[in-house]
């Protein structure tokens, strides 16, 4: 399985990366994403000097999060959700489902988007810069438990998508389902504490935005909980564990099984 | 569950298949369109009704119909992307459906308007990738890759993206791609729909050769009947879901033909038409000149040749069987 | 001309019901952004004691949900559209067409309007229960606010029109699209009320057209401009829409020269 996964990432970033021009347009683009957060946050910081109990470095490191995550889902996720929406509607599933292989893990590894592991660097670099600011030490469980919540997160937000996607097993004229992630996704921004109870549950348990960026960033400035953590772990077994069950029963309604 | 030694000797065996769908009805127009919001009509079609066969090894099968006939659906269910409705389909002894490891490594799918090759990168990555996800050994990925390279001249073709080739080019790559995993059984799904005269005798060429080479049992669907007369001996024809006919080509004239086509070379050219035209002798479906075509019914066929070669002056007059492309049509008109 | 545009708009129509889960969704989005800002802000006023430059909770409140309705019935979409339409001939078959392609969009936009306003309303009503906004609107503001909307999407939609054409010349859309949303986006009153930016920012904001795109009938419909303003104001977005229809014109004739040179 290792070997297929690398062949497939291996083969997508050679041939992404013949073209040059992509990168500094990418390199545009995001430098331009995270000005415009930038930009937005010293609008706020120009009348507050906290925002719902978070510095502004907190926020700037929440900021980086943000678009950490965002470039781990334009790279992995996105591009191949977006490819299987494609085969259902094109009716090229059907290449996928004679392999011998778990379609699942076909779907979700046939693209990639090298260009927006920039993303994921810009986002780091905010990241660092907002921890030196800080000048909190770390310490090792505080690492630990960032990378836990971090990986969670990663797992939380795949399963979602793949069940965004199933859907459209059922209703293949959405074909914008998957932006219903993205358009919650732009809540993740500011810190999911300062929205009203109805939508904070919605961003955490819903749509997983608090998992994604939040709870993360509580991680890495040292204001992590060990239920949150807790949390974090068995909403992801739960959720991924779901998201396969419900991919097969997918699979299984659009081959027309009757059960 | 293993499949059977019995079972292995049938590559492809259906029994009484059915497929029934349920689909919505709604007419055209806007207040249709809010009125299905609130209420959904549906009607069950079969797709597929009570269509047996049996395809021996290495054979070389045609499915012959018109759109919607049932052809597609048939090859769906045999492939495993299908639950039957009812019935049994069973491919080198497995149940499709179930969709086994060991069932998909050894067939294979190809579909004539749909590519399953990477449309942005090279034939030649698709391929490894193809060959990664069927675990094929290298050294057998080199050798059938040779091969394929050989017989279907892929050489120039195997560093360009798909999307850079021709139609032509990307069905020749397409198939390639299919075989790298040296399938016993091929599913070809309209494969030389929209190809050029001369590819569409590339591909069937290579089909045969390929058949030959390797002992693969193909089942093939198609609507142009040049496909099923150069590859196959024996034809299924499917309308409406169901099985009109099974056996080789000849048959199928003889069963479902009641005409035959005269054709008449004149002496005399125009001069010698009748006076009261063809009507006497038969219904004219060619004219040109002094070249005449006819159509008769079989029974009437050698009564009318003797009265044509008694009545006018004939250099050359020869009896056909009617074009097998317009017995198919009319076979599949008649039938409501 | 207006046979062809009815025709357009009840196709768009019917295409839009066909759609409309799809329609439903792009909607959640939209209707998402102005509420997370809103709750960013009222987070701040809440910090600072209340209020913050000039605007309470409440303030804030009326503001960005005048912000989803004005940005739902002025905004376009078109310039994501164009570079699709060049490349799969949708656009030489509208070039045939005895009438300027711009209409078609025209009657497109409208439908979809049309559509959403239906479910635009109790969201609306349901955010006003909800969120307690603070409204100060007068009867002259009401009438006021219809031209000022009119004039707003008139210029939004020639401004936004003339950007698309941008497809002509190159593939890069996405980058063009996004640098002219971000400036939108700080320069319209999108992010935060425009008294609320830092003032070298409020200074541009006045020169810039997208403040009458989105922030001045936002201010009519909340009575916060005197009846000079208001009248100073649209004849300000009189003025820029003389400037983005010669924009637009230009951007187009151009366009359409190298359309026909090079083909699509």
């Amino acid at each position: 399985m290792l070997h297929l996964i690398a062949t497939y990432f291996r083969l997508g970033a050679l041939n992404e990366l013949q073209y040059r021009a992509n990168f500094w347009i990418n390199l545009l683009q995001s430098s331009l994403s995270l000005l415009s957060a930038l930009a937005g946050m010293a609008v706020i910081f120009y009348h507050t000097d906290a925002l719902a109990g978070w510095l502004p470095m907190e926020l700037l490191a929440l900021i980086g999060i943000y678009f950490l995550m965002s470039g781990f889902i334009n790279t992995f996720v996105q591009p191949s959700m977006e490819r299987f929406l494609q085969d259902i509607r094109l009716g090229t599933l059907d290449f996928v489902l004679t392999k011998p292989r778990d379609a699942q893990l076909l779907v979700s590894i046939r693209r990639i988007s090298i260009w927006s592991l920039l993303d994921v660097l810009l986002g780091l670099a905010v990241l660092l810069i907002a921890l030196q600011r800080l000048g909190r030490g770390f310490t090792l469980p505080q690492i630990l438990g960032f990378v836990v919540v971090l990986a969670a997160g990663a797992v939380i937000v795949y399963s979602f998508w793949l069940i965004l996607g199933t859907i459209a097993f059922w209703f293949v004229k959405i074909e914008n389902i998957l932006v219903i992630f993205q358009s919650m996704y732009q809540a993740g921004r500011w810190p999911v504490s300062i929205y009203p109870p109805a939508l904070r549950v919605l961003l955490t348990f819903l749509v997983p935005v608090a998992f994604a960026v939040t709870v993360p960033a509580e991680a890495i400035i040292g204001r992590l909980e060990w239920t949150t953590l807790a949390a974090s772990l068995g909403v992801a077994l739960a959720i991924f564990v779901a998201a396969r069950a419900f991919w097969l029963y997918g699979v299984r309604h659009y081959s027309g099984a009757s059960a | 569950m293993a499949p059977d030694e019995a079972d292995q000797e049938c590559p492809v065996c259906v029994e009484k298949l059915r497929k029934v769908y349920r689909v919505p009805v709604r007419e055209a127009g806007v207040g249709a369109a809010l009125r299905s919001l609130v209420k959904r009509n549906t009607k069950d079609i079969a797709a597929v009704n009570d269509i047996s066969f049996r395809i021996e090894p290495s054979e070389i099968v045609g499915f012959l119909g018109p759109n919607g006939a049932g052809k597609t659906t048939t090859l769906k269910m045999a492939s495993g992307l299908l639950h039957p409705s009812g019935g049994s389909v069973r491919v080198l002894g497995y149940e499709p459906w179930q969709r086994r490891r060991e069932f998909l490594s050894q067939i294979t799918l190809v579909m004539g308007n749909r590519n399953q090759l990477e449309w942005d990168i090279p034939c030649q990555d698709s391929y490894d990738l193809l060959a990664a996800v069927y675990r094929v050994p290298p050294a057998q990925y080199r050798q059938t890759l040779e091969e394929l390279t050989n017989l279907l001249e892929l050489e120039p073709l195997l560093s360009k993206p798909v999307r850079n080739l021709s139609l032509g080019e990307r069905m020749k790559c397409e198939v390639a791609g299919a075989l790298l995993h040296r399938p016993k059984v091929l599913f070809l799904d309209e494969p030389t729909i929209g190809l050029d005269v001369t590819m569409q005798r590339r591909i069937r060429a290579f089909l045969k050769t390929y058949n030959q080479r390797t002992g693969a049992t193909i089942l093939l669907t198609s609507h142009y009947m040049a496909d099923v007369e150069a590859l196959c001996k024996r034809v299924v024809v499917i309308h409406h879901g169901s099985l009109l006919y099974d056996g080789g080509l000849s048959g199928l004239v003889e069963q479902f033909s009641a005409y035959k086509t005269i054709a008449i070379d004149l002496a005399d050219g125009r001069a010698g038409i009748p006076a009261g035209g063809w009507g006497a002798y038969g219904e004219v479906i060619e004219e040109d000149g002094g070249t005449i075509k006819l159509r008769v019914r079989k029974q009437e066929t050698a009564a009318i040749t003797g009265r044509l070669l008694a009545d006018l002056s004939i250099a050359d007059l020869t009896v056909e069987d009617p074009p097998i492309d317009e017995v198919i049509e009319k076979v599949f008109a008649s039938q409501p | 001309m207006r046979n062809i545009l009815w025709v357009q708009f009840k196709t768009s129509l019917a295409v839009n019901l066909q759609y409309r889960a799809a329609n439903l969704i792009w909607l959640l989005g939209a209707v998402l952004e102005p509420l997370i800002y809103l709750v960013v802000w009222d987070t701040v006023a809440n910090v600072q004691g209340g209020s913050v430059g000039g605007y309470t909770r409440s303030d804030f409140a009326a503001y960005f949900l005048a912000q989803m309705v004005v940005g739902r019935l002025t905004f376009t979409w078109i310039m994501w559209e164009y570079e699709y339409f060049i490349r799969d001939g949708t656009l030489a078959r509208r070039l045939m067409r005895p009438l300027h392609p711009i209409w078609v969009d025209v009657a497109d936009n409208l439908a979809y309007k049309m559509f959403i306003v239906v479910v635009l309303i109790p969201v609306t009503i349901l955010l006003i229960f909800f969120f307690q906004p603070a409204l100060q609107t007068g009867w002259l503001d009401l009438v006021a606010f219809l031209p000022a909307l009119l004039l707003a999407f008139v210029l939004r939609f020639c401004v936004e029109w003339a950007l698309a054409m941008a497809a002509f010349w190159t593939t890069r859309i996405n980058a063009i699209n996004q640098v002219y949303f971000v400036v939108f986006l700080f320069f319209s009153g999108q992010l935060a009320p425009l008294d609320l930016l830092p003032g070298f920012a409020q200074t541009l904001a006045n020169v810039l057209p997208f403040r009458w795109m989105l922030a001045f009938p936002i201010e009519v419909l909340l009575g916060r401009l005197s009846a000079q303003e208001i009248v100073l104001g649209c004849a300000i977005q009189l003025g820029w829409i003389a400037v983005a229809v010669a924009m637009l014109l230009w951007a187009w004739r151009s366009g359409v020269k190298q359309f026909s040179a090079v083909g699509s």
